[in-house]
Formats: C-alpha cells, structure tokens, sequence
C-alpha cells in the first residue's frame, strides 16, 4: 500500500508531468507543421519596420529550399509579428510585454526573433522567455545587462540570445573611430549628447570613460528625453566650448533635427557617431545634403554591403528586389541584417538538434559557428555574438562617412575601409 | 554663450507663443479649451508634406491650401461636435481630445512615422548676428510669429467679426442681445485658431522633422503657456512664452536638457497654485480676490 508521504509524492509527480505536457507537446512536429516564429517588436520604428520585412525575406527564401529538416521530415518556416509599439514615448514596459504575451498565447512559437526594441523591455522579457521556454534571439536591444542576466541566472534565462550589437561593442567602435580621427586629424575635444535611454545612456558613459583615460577632453555629456526635438542647448555649448567633435547617440526619428540645427547654427565640430535617421541609403535626400560629412556607424552590416564579407552584399541586393528600391534606400543601420541572420540560425540549430524542443535547440545555438550576413557568427557564454574587426572571425559593424554626391564610404574598420575620413567642407 | 542665448532664447519663445496663440484664442471667445489643436497642428504638417510629394503642389499653395483646410475643419469640428456639448467644459475638452488623438493615431496607422517626413525651408541660407548665426526659417519664424500678434490686435480692433470676437469674450448674454451671433461667433474662433495652429505648423516643422509625439507635445506647450499667461490674454501669452522659452533654454544649458520638459510641468503647478487665472488672466480673479 502507498503511504500518505507515497500518495502526496505522486500527486506532485502528475501535477509536474501535467504543467510539462503543454511544452512537450508543442515541441513535437508532426509532418506538415510548420515552425512558428514570433515577432514582437516595434513595427513602427524603422528598425522594426526593417527587421520584420528581412525575417519574411529569409522565411521565404529557406521554405523555398523545402524548409527545415527536422530529424526525418522537412518542415516549412511561418513568422507572425505583434507591434508592440515599445518605440513611443510614454508606451510602458508592461504594455509592451502585454503584446509579447499575446503573441506567444495566439501563435504558440516554437521560437522568438527579432524582439524587443528598448532594453527596459528586453530585461523584463526575458522572464517571459523562461516561462515559455522559448529560443530568443534579440536583434535590437543592447543593454549589456542582458548578458549579466544570462551568466548569472543561467538555468533561468539561457532561452535569450543577442545577435545584434551591444552598447559595449558599441563603444569599442565608436573608440576605434575616436582613435582614428586623432590620429588622422589631432582632435582631442569631444562633446556627448545621447537620448535618455538604457542602452544609449550607458554607451555614452563607457565613451565618456575611455576619452578621459585617452588623453581626450569631454566637454561635455547631454541626454535629452525621447521625443525632444529642440537640441540648441547643447549646440550652443558646443560652440562655445570650441567641441572638435560632436558624438550623438540616438536611435529615435526626431534624432535627424540634431544633424539640422547643427547645420543650421554652422557648429564648426565633426559629427561622429550613431544618428539613426543618417544611416539609410535615402538620408541625404531626406535631409537635403546636409548630412555631408557626418561619420555614422552602422550596428551590423548588411545595411552597408561590405564586399569583404560577400553575404552582406548579397542581402543588400536580394533586399532591393524583393522589397524595392525605395525600401533598400530606407533601410536601417541597425536591425536589419541580424534579424535576416536569426532565422538561419534557427534553422540551423533546429537541423542540427533534430528537434524543436526548447533546451535542444539552445544547445545548439550555443555550439552556432556560421557565416552569416553580419560576417561570422559565433555566440559567447553570455549568449552574445561576437563582434570584432575581421569579418573572418567575428561579425562585424562599421563606420561610413556621407560624401558628395550622396554615398556612404566606408571608413571604419580599416581591414573593409574604401577610404581615409575627410573634414566636411564646414571645417576646412 | 550670452548672445547665442539671448537670440536661440528668443526663438524659443516665438516658436512657443505661435503655438499658443491660437489655442488661446480659441479659449478667450468661446471658452472652448480646443485639445484638438495638436491633432490640428501635426495634421497641417503631414498635409503640406503630401501636397507637396503627391500632387506636386508649389509651397505656397500647399501653405494656403491647408491652412484654409485645417481652418474650415475647425470651424466644421464646431458645429458637428462642440454644438452639442457647448457649456459642458468637461464634455468639450473630452470630445476634443479624442478627436486630437484619433487624427494623430490616425496617421501613426497610416506609417507616418519615420524620420522621411519633413517640410522644405522657406529660403535656405543664414546671417550672423552678433556672432552668432541664425538660419532665414528661424529669422522668419520671429517675423511671422510678430506679423500674426499684429494682425490679430488689428483684426479684434477694427473688423466687424473681430469686434465680435470680443463683444462675445467679455460678456456672452450682452453680445447676444446686441445681435451677435454666438455659435457662428464660436464657430469662427475655432477655425482661426485651428488656421492659426497650422501657420505654428508650417513656419516651425521646417527646422525638424513632422513626428506624431509632437501632436501631444503641443498641446501641453499651448496649455502650459496659456496657465502661466491667462489662457484668454494675449499679452499674457506673449509674456508666457517669454519667460518659458528662455526658463527652457537657461535649464538646458545650466542644468539638464532632460529637465527642459519639466519646465512646463513646474510652471503649470506654480501658476495654478499661486495665481490660477495666469499672470494676465481675469477668468477667476473674483475668487482669487475672495
């Protein structure tokens, strides 16, 4: 006979097997399921906007090779998405991960991609993540938080992954381009002004460090809310503080006025940094040229062709014909090529797990090694992907410079290079 | 710094009074606190934009265009939704606040929403003042902003709608009994101040780009300075907007950019908690009085 302790070890025993059957269900495919990824994230936002549109390109591109095999049978790829509209002022977390949520119930995902837009978000996703159990892999968000949450609540939170820059990759860039206009210029007095964010906030502070550790001046450190559209506080300052380069962090739309009041008020500085609205094709038609000059990075390549890495290039084409060339020109600096990237990486991960099942798949995420439009990839034990210089061993961003009459030359890293940054015509 | 500060303080201060003008306008004649206005503001910006890009309009068509547009909305938003709650302030700010955020929601779902939306300059190009340079969109901003001041004191003054603009703004039933017609009185509040939300519109957004948080963003600016100016006083809003713009730009330069909205809200408890008609302001000077 059962003893009471027996009896009550049983109970839990069916209650456990009942809250995992949900689970282990979903990740059994039977032939003709598709796999469902799930899209939460800002469509509003170009970065959004972008990402979604390259998921759906590479979701049709792998289902036009028959899909994914998984063990015996192949299985077709089906994205849907959810605005979660996390990119407007005054939109809280909680609203945004409300969206999430909604998205997981209706589409029940085998996996995530693309995700949130604002780190605050990211950070409280996650716990939806491990609830779900469901492969993340974030292509917007960079707080580096998020890979201190990995590492140190593993078991809990090893569903997440980040494809897409992070702020401290973010700032080994924009110290690499720093180092090169000293060098190639003299300059040594730079002025910060980021938008009150996470990710920016915190990629302007690590900037900030490396300069007074470099034999660099900060003139100054400025964050304005989302949404602000005035900037001649700070542009003044800069005047009069004689700022030889002025390093905007900004990824909202009104970001694009710094760049004109800049212009418009002649500040004699070098703009270097990450303007959002400068880094499509089309910024110099929408701005009317006054973007010359300006050095911007782009987060991950691919909005960029870069012909070192030969994927990049063909993203870029393939972009513009199954979206436009009106799309192509719009394309964002940050976002796009990840996202792209993520559904390969999925796939991949799926064939080699033979399985959709959650902690398989993460396995075999974490054992990635592929070359993808980013360059290679390879993820770190914090779940973040590598960035680096050389595209042959780690994906890589980089740094382009607007000319006359309309391109972006790529001036940063030197190993992908076309040529050396050159003052704007105000300075010379 | 201080000429950069006396000039960009100044430009300041005329961007928020043309934004606040004809929110005010509106209020002092028929007393209808119109939360439409940003709806009415951003909605000048995205028509000038798409009569320019899609049907190729030349600018100053476009400008006129949608000024006679926006202002015939308003004068319509009148009589097929205030009309019926006329009297009723909190029925009147809730009707026109839903119809401010349903126009600029509307254009949020339309895909209005990147950064590829901005209007031309009047005339590129800059002069140096005192050192300092000044682009020709600010210089007309400034004269705009002056020119609309005038002519608004010579329209009330001298014109036979102006003058009942004003019969009706001081005493409503005395109006009425001298043969002035209130709704269309009203009425035409609403569409000059609409009108004038889109000269705000037109002359402003050239210097950035047309964004759908700006609609919110107006709204409080047209609230914020009609508080702290008396919400029916056009001196008022011309001193308002004065000592905000110049608050905004001395908070961003001495203190934090961040803190730059916070003005606003600072100066709206102030106002309300010290002296609520406004510094110019007579709608509640009898209980102030008491």
């Amino acid at each position: 006979m059962m003893g009471k302790k027996g009896m009550i070890a049983f109970v839990l025993l069916g209650f456990a097997i009942l809250i995992s059957l949900p689970q282990t269900v979903l990740a059994q495919l039977k032939p003709g399921d598709p796999i469902v990824v799930g899209v939460p994230t800002a469509l509003g936002s170009i970065e959004g906007r972008d990402g979604w549109m390259a998921i759906q390109m590479a979701v049709e591109e792998i289902n036009a090779k028959g899909g994914v095999q998984v063990g015996a049978t192949k299985h077709q790829l089906k994205a849907f998405s959810i605005d979660t509209r996390e990119h407007e002022p005054g939109i809280p977390v909680q609203d945004a991960l409300t969206a999430t949520e909604k998205l997981i119930l209706e589409r029940k995902p085998h996996v995530i991609a693309l995700g949130n837009f604002r780190s605050e978000v990211l950070l409280a996703s996650m716990d939806l993540m491990s609830k779900y159990k469901l492969p993340y892999i974030c292509s917007i968000a960079m707080a580096p938080q998020f890979q201190k949450k990995v590492v140190d609540e593993y078991d809990k939170y090893k569903y997440c992954f980040r494809n897409a820059l992070n702020a401290p990759y973010l700032v080994m860039y924009l110290q690499g381009v720093m180092e090169f206009i000293k060098k190639q210029f003299g300059f040594s007095k730079a002025y910060i002004i980021v938008q009150d964010t996470l990710w920016a906030q915190g990629t302007g502070k690590g900037l900030e460090k490396w300069y007074k550790e470099n034999g660099w001046e900060v003139a100054g450190f400025d964050a304005y809310a989302l949404g602000a559209s005035d900037f001649s506080p700070s542009l003044i300052k800069v005047r009069a503080q004689k700022a030889q380069v002025i390093v905007p962090i900004f990824d909202m739309p009104q970001s694009g006025i710094l760049l004109k009041q800049a212009r418009a008020m002649q500040i004699p500085a070098l703009l270097a940094g990450f303007i959002s609205p400068v880094a499509p094709e089309n910024a110099w038609r929408a701005f009317e040229g006054e973007v010359d000059g300006m050095v911007n990075l782009i987060f991950e390549i691919g909005p960029v062709p870069v012909k070192a890495v030969p994927k990049s290039v063909a993203f870029n084409e393939n972009f513009g014909k199954k979206w436009g060339k009106e799309a192509k020109m719009n394309l964002s600096g940050h976002g796009p090529g990840p996202s792209y990237d993520s559904i390969y990486l999925f796939a991949n991960a799926i064939e080699r797990a033979k399985t959709v099942e959650p902690d398989a798949v993460v396995k075999a995420l974490e054992q990635t090694d592929l070359q993808g439009v980013i360059g290679r990839i390879r993820f770190g034990k914090d779940h973040q992907v590598i960035y680096g210089f050389d595209p042959k061993e780690t994906a890589l961003a980089c740094a382009f410079q607007w000319r006359k009459p309309a391109d972006r030359v790529v001036v940063f890293p030197e190993v992908v290079a076309e040529s050396k940054i050159q003052l704007p015509p105000y300075m010379k | 710094m201080i000429p950069s500060i006396i000039i960009y303080g100044l430009v300041n201060s005329v961007s928020l009074a043309l934004i606040a003008i004809g929110f005010s306008l509106t209020f002092g004649i028929s007393g209808v606190a119109n939360f439409a206005y940003g709806g009415f503001y951003l909605l000048s910006g995205f028509l000038v934009w798409m009569l320019l890009n899609y049907l190729r309009f030349p600018l100053l068509l476009a400008i006129v265009t949608t000024i006679g547009v926006v202002g015939l909305l308003g004068f319509v938003t009148y009589w097929v939704i205030l009309l019926r709650v006329r009297g009723i302030p909190l029925s009147e700010v809730i009707a026109t606040f839903a119809l401010g955020v349903g126009i600029l929601e509307l254009f949020r779902w339309l895909g209005f929403v990147t950064y590829e939306f901005t209007l031309p300059y009047f005339k590129k190009g800059m002069v140096m003042i005192a050192g300092v340079p000044v682009d020709y969109q600010r210089l007309f901003m400034i004269g705009i902003g002056l020119a609309l001041v005038l002519f608004l004191y010579f329209f009330t003054h001298y014109t036979r709608v102006g003058l009942a603009f004003r019969g009706i703004a001081q005493n409503e039933r005395t109006a009425i009994s001298l043969g002035i017609k209130s709704d269309w009185t009203a009425a035409l509040s609403l569409a000059f101040g609409s009108a004038m939300a889109s000269v705000a519109a037109i002359v402003i957004l050239p210097l950035g780009i047309i964004s759908i948080n700006q609609g919110y963003e107006v709204l409080l600016v047209a609230v914020a300075v009609g508080i702290v100016g008396g919400l029916e006083s056009v001196p008022g809003i011309l001193v308002a907007s004065l000592i905000l713009g110049y608050a905004q730009v001395l908070t961003g330069i001495y203190l934090k950019p961040e803190w730059m909205m916070v003005v606003y809200l600072a100066a709206i408890v102030i106002v309300l908690a010290i002296k609520p008609s406004g510094l110019f302001g007579k709608f509640k000077e009898l209980e102030e009085r008491v």
